[in-house]
């Protein structure tokens, strides 16, 4: 769940940064508005005994938000991301920057002044 | 200085002189003949019954000693006595109260703020209970002191019947649960296997069964799998 230990920059995409259940799950929640936790184990095809607890981790390190709602007999949870990927992606890059720059100081400021004029 | 030679001395000197000694005497044969069976027999209710037996008989022999003392350098003993003391309150009281922390732990909320029909269909099964709901995506219910758990999962994935026999299953536990925490704190004390969880389950089961039917009971075992 984006720790910086954890980073695997081997994996495919939003995989470096989280297992993937919470890779499969933030993608649904980002592209849609809010979602009931059946909708999500239907979006992403992930047994809810997968999902659950992985909904619980999102929720406690605030990567998701949600809320109880009374729908007639039934209660349901509604979820939604609690940010943008633009801005998730924010927050990860400026955390994996400042470890960089932790560790390698001036060496790591200048690679990135070197990466962006490459690019 | 503690000094546990000091302390023999001052025992067995206040013992010999005193009436109680046969009393004493008998207490810590029994104590030492219980204890002894405690280690060779296997069966669970055997160990339970002999390791309390021999606790209790100890702690006969040293009130009954306690009352011949003449000197005050008990030291070992009185923390002994208060351990005894402090370990029969907290087995006694702590199940009993055990449902306060864990609404704390689990910021657990009354389920009348979600469910309006749960506190009548329970009171009537376990009188003075309280329901209550926590906020986790995992189906989750379990029952403590007064109170019975049951998390938002829980709630999400089954219908009313479902969960009438689910908290027909927890209430079950809350009348009958004044015997099972005492036995569980023993079996800890005294290292011994004791598993009734799988039985009172099943008759946590058969109560709900009778309560709501057995479709709903079925249908919401097949929704935890």
């Amino acid at each position: 769940m984006v720790k910086i230990d954890r980073i695997n920059i081997s994996n495919e995409g939003l995989t470096k940064f989280f297992s993937p259940i919470e890779a499969q799950i933030m993608k649904v929640l980002w592209e849609n508005n809010e979602l009931m936790t059946s909708e999500i184990t239907k979006k992403t095809n992930i047994p809810l005994s997968s999902v659950a607890g992985t909904l619980d981790r999102l929720v406690k390190a605030d990567f998701a938000q949600r809320r109880v709602e009374n729908q007639g007999q039934r209660v349901r949870y509604i979820y939604s991301a609690t940010t943008t990927a633009d801005n998730a992606a924010n927050a990860i890059t400026t955390r994996i920057l400042d470890s960089l720059v932790d560790t390698f100081g001036a060496v790591a400021i200048e690679n990135f002044s070197s990466y962006k004029k490459s690019k | 200085m503690i000094s546990i030679a000091d302390e023999i001395i001052c025992y067995a000197e206040c013992v010999n002189n005193s009436d109680l000694l046969p009393l004493i005497t008998f207490l810590i044969v029994v104590s030492l003949f219980l204890f002894t069976f405690y280690l060779k027999t296997k069966t669970p209710i055997h160990r339970v019954i002999s390791f309390a037996g021999a606790q209790l008989s100890m702690v006969g022999a040293i009130a009954a000693t306690f009352s011949t003392m003449e000197c005050s350098r008990m030291l070992t003993i009185e923390v002994y006595l208060a351990y005894v003391l402090i370990s029969t309150g907290v087995m006694l009281f702590l199940p009993g109260l055990y449902y306060k922390i864990l609404i704390r732990r689990h910021n657990a909320r009354p389920i009348s703020e979600i469910v309006d029909w749960a506190d009548d269909f329970v009171n009537k099964l376990a009188n003075n209970s309280q329901i209550y709901y926590f906020d986790s995506a995992i189906p989750k219910a379990f029952a403590s002191g007064k109170a019975i758990f049951v998390s938002v999962g829980m709630l999400e994935i089954f219908d009313q019947q479902e969960l009438k026999a689910v908290l027909a299953h927890e209430a079950w536990h809350l009348r009958h649960n004044n015997k099972t925490p005492i036995l569980r704190q023993l079996s800890l004390m005294t290292f011994t296997k004791y598993r009734p969880e799988q039985e009172l389950e099943l008759m946590a089961d058969r109560f709900a069964e009778e309560i709501v039917g057995k479709g709903p009971l079925e249908s919401a075992r097949a929704k935890l799998i």
